[in-house]
C-alpha cells in the first residue's frame, strides 16, 4: 500500500496535496463534490484585517492554457472569517492553512497573533498578491522586508509559518533565502504571474483592473523552475504551486524539490481535481514501485555540462 | 443543493440557424432538481467552462435543452458536437427565478434570453399561472424558438428591431411598454427578464414604473461556476446600510430581484 503521508515542517499530512488560496472559498462549496477529509489540507482564501471588496468585474479573462484573474482579495475580513468560517473548515478533517494579507507589517502581526489562539495548522503569508496596490507584493519584492516581516510574525505566534513567494522579481530564490533567515517553516512558491489580456475590438484590457494574475498549466514550467532553483538555495521545505492538473504534475514538482503541493486553477475547471490527483498519485507510485511519496522530493538530477 | 459533474450524451441537435443551436442531452439527475434561471457549466476544447441557461427540464424523459449561440470558440465547439457526443457539465447552478405568489409571469428575453425564459413560460403552463411572453430579436430571420412559444399557453409578443413581419416592429422594450399601456393590471404580477443588460436595466425601469416587482438574469465572466473563485462578481445593493457589495453571479445569482443590482452601464 503507497504511503502518501508526508510532513511539512513537524506537521504531518494525510498527503501532498492542499487545495491552493481562493480557488476553495473556505471548503462550504467543494464540500457537495468530495469528501474534505481526504485531502492533505485546505489554503483558506486570503484574509485581510478588514473586509474587502475587491476588483471591478470582469475579473477573469482566459488564456492559451490558464487563466487571469484580478479579483483583487475579496474576503468577508479577519474577525468575520474567524467568528464564521474558521469553525466550519476546523470540522472538515483535514489540515487548515490560512492565508493572510496586510496592507502593512502591523496588520499582518495583528492577525498572526489572533490565529495563534485558534486550532489552525499553519500561516500562510502571502507575500506575493498582484491584484492589491498596496501592502503584500511590495513586502514581497524586497528581500529585507520579508526577513523582518517574517522575523516579527515568529515573535508573536507559534504557529508554523509559509512565506508564499511571488514570482514577480527577478531571484524568487532570493526570496526564499530571506524567509528562511526570517524563520519561515516552509516556503510556498508560486503565486500568479502579472498578465494582461486584450480586446483588439475595444483596444482595451479584458479585465477591469488592466493586469491580472495568470494561473493554470501555461504557469508550471516556470513554477517548477523556480521550485528547482529554490530547493538549491534554502534548506526549509518547500512547498510547490503552479499549473498543477494530475497526479503526474504534483510527482513533477517534488521531484524539483517539493515536499509537498498546492492545487488551484485546476479547483475551477474539476471541482472534484483534489480528490482525482490523490487517487493518480497512488495509481502511480505502484507503477513506478516507489511505496513512500517522500521519496520523490529533490530527486531532480540535472544533466552536466 | 448538491451539484455534481455529469458526462451527458446529446440525444437530439436541432440547429436553429447557421449561428444557434438547440441541444437536448440525457441528464436525468439535473433534470429532477433544476428550475427555471439556473444554468449548467460545460465542458468545451477551451480551457474553462461555458455558462449557459437552461432552456427546458423534462423530469419524465430525464433529459434537458440548451439553446446555444456562437459567440466565440467554446460556443462553435458546442454547437457542433453532434448526436451520441459526450458533453461535461456541472448543475445545476446558481439561484434561479422565484415564481412563489405569482398570478400573471411576464417574461422578457432579448437574444439568448429568450431561451432561458421558455422554461419560465412552460412551468407557469404547468403550474396554471398567467403566462405573457415578449421576445425580442433583431429581425424576422435572426428569430428561434417563436414554435415552441407558441406551442405553450402563454401568450406571445415577438418583437423584430428590423420592424419586418412579427407581432411588434421595434424593441422588446418598447413591446414591453405598448403591453403593460394596453394591460388591465393584476396584482402579483412579475416580470422576468433575460438578456443585454441594457435592456434588462430598461426593463427594469419600466416595472418600476408601473410598480410591478422585476427579476432580472445577470451575466458575468465565469470560471467555477459553482463561488469558490470570486470572479464573477455582480455589484449588488446592499439591504440596510448605504453602498453595494460584490455578489457571486453563479451563487447568489445568477438572478437578482431587479432593484438591488446597480447597473455597470
Ligand atoms: C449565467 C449565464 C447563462 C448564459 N446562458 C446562455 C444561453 O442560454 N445561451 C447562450 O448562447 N449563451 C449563454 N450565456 C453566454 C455564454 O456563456 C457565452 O456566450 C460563452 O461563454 C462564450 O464563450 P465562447 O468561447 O464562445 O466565447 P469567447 O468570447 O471566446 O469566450 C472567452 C471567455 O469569455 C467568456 N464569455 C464571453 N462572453 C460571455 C458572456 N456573454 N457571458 C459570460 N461569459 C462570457 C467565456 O466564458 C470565456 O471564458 C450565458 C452566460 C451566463 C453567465
Ligand atoms: C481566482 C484565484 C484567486 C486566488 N486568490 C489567492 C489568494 O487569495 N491568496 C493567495 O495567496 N493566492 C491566491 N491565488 C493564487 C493561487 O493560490 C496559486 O498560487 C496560483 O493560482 C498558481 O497555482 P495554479 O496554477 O494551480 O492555480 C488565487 C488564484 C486564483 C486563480
Ligand atoms: S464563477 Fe467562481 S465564484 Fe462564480
Amino acid at each position: 500500500m503507497a504511503d502518501l503521508t508526508v510532513c511539512v515542517g513537524n506537521i504531518p499530512f494525510a498527503n501532498p496535496v492542499i487545495a491552493a488560496s481562493g480557488t476553495f472559498g473556505f471548503g462550504r462549496e467543494m464540500r457537495n463534490f468530495q469528501n474534505l477529509g481526504r485531502i492533505g489540507g485546505i489554503c483558506s482564501k486570503g484574509l485581510t484585517l478588514l473586509p474587502r471588496d475587491g476588483n471591478p468585474a470582469p475579473r477573469v479573462a482566459e488564456t492559451a492554457s490558464g487563466m487571469l484573474n484580478s479579483v483583487g482579495l475579496q474576503n468577508p475580513g479577519f474577525t468575520s472569517f474567524l467568528a464564521n468560517e474558521l469553525p466550519f473548515m476546523i470540522d472538515l478533517g483535514c489540515r487548515i492553512i490560512v492565508n493572510i494579507a496586510g496592507n502593512d507589517p502591523e496588520e499582518y502581526l495583528e492577525m498572526c497573533r489572533r490565529l495563534d489562539a485558534t486550532s489552525v495548522d499553519a500561516i500562510e503569508l502571502n507575500l506575493s498578491c498582484p491584484n492589491v496596490k498596496e501592502g503584500c507584493m511590495l513586502i514581497g519584492s524586497n528581500p529585507e522586508m520579508i526577513e523582518k516581516l517574517v522575523a516579527a510574525a515568529r515573535q508573536v505566534t507559534k504557529k508554523p509559518l509559509w512565506a508564499k513567494l511571488t514570482p514577480n522579481v527577478t531571484s524568487i530564490a532570493d526570496m526564499a533565502r530571506a524567509a528562511e533567515s526570517g524563520g519561515a517553516d516552509a516556503v510556498v512558491l508560486i503565486n500568479t504571474l502579472l498578465g494582461i489580456a486584450i480586446d483588439r475590438k475595444l483596444r482595451r484590457p479584458i479585465l477591469r483592473n488592466n493586469i491580472g494574475g495568470l494561473s493554470g498549466p501555461a504557469i508550471k514550467p516556470i513554477a517548477l523552475r523556480m521550485v528547482a532553483e529554490t530547493y538549491r538555495a534554502v534548506s526549509i521545505p518547500i512547498v510547490g504551486v503552479g499549473g498543477i492538473m494530475s497526479g503526474n504534475d504534483v510527482l513533477e514538482f517534488m521531484i524539483a524539490g517539493a515536499t509537498a503541493v498546492e492545487v488551484g486553477t485546476a479547483n475551477l475547471i474539476k471541482p472534484t481535481a483534489c480528490q482525482d490527483i490523490i487517487d493518480e498519485i497512488r495509481a502511480i507510485m505502484e507503477l513506478d514501485g516507489v511505496s513512500e511519496v517522500g521519496q520523490y522530493t529533490g530527486t531532480l538530477e540535472l544533466w552536466n555540462g | 443543493m448538491r451539484t455534481i459533474e455529469f458526462n451527458c450524451p446529446i440525444i437530439d441537435h436541432e440547429s436553429i440557424n447557421g449561428q444557434t443551436v438547440v441541444l437536448t442531452l440525457e441528464a436525468p439527475a439535473i433534470a429532477q432538481i433544476a428550475y427555471p434561471g439556473q444554468f449548467v457549466n460545460l465542458t468545451s476544447n477551451q480551457f474553462l467552462r461555458r455558462p449557459i441557461g437552461i432552456m427546458n427540464a423534462d423530469p419524465a424523459r430525464g433529459s434537458i435543452q440548451l439553446g446555444i449561440r456562437i459567440a466565440g470558440e467554446g460556443t462553435r465547439f458546442l454547437a457542433k458536437r453532434k448526436k451520441g457526443d459526450i458533453l461535461s457539465l456541472l448543475g445545476p447552478l446558481g439561484r434561479g427565478f422565484n415564481l412563489e405568489g405569482a398570478r400573471r409571469v411576464i417574461t422578457v428575453g432579448g437574444g439568448t434570453g429568450v431561451f432561458p425564459l421558455y422554461f419560465v413560460q412552460k412551468v407557469c403552463q404547468a403550474r396554471d399561472l398567467e403566462g405573457i411572453a415578449v421576445c425580442g430579436y433583431r429581425s424576422l430571420g435572426d428569430s428561434f424558438l417563436t414554435d415552441q412559444y407558441k406551442a405553450l399557453t402563454c401568450q406571445t409578443l415577438f418583437a423584430s428591431e428590423e420592424g419586418d413581419d412579427m407581432d411588434f416592429s421595434g424593441h422588446a422594450v418598447a413591446a414591453l411598454d405598448d403591453l403593460l399601456a394596453k394591460l388591465p393590471l393584476v396584482p402579483e404580477t412579475r416580470i422576468l427578464t433575460c438578456g443585454p443588460e441594457k435592456m434588462m436595466a430598461s426593463v427594469a425601469a419600466l416595472a418600476d414604473e408601473y410598480g410591478i416587482s422585476c427579476q432580472v438574469s445577470l451575466e458575468e465572466r465565469m470560471a467555477c461556476g459553482i463561488g469558490v473563485c470570486l470572479v464573477c462578481a455582480c455589484k449588488i445593493k446592499r439591504g440596510d446600510e448605504q453602498g453595494a457589495e460584490y455578489q457571486r453571479c453563479c451563487t447568489e445569482g445568477p438572478v437578482f430581484n431587479a432593484e438591488v443590482v446597480e447597473w455597470q452601464i
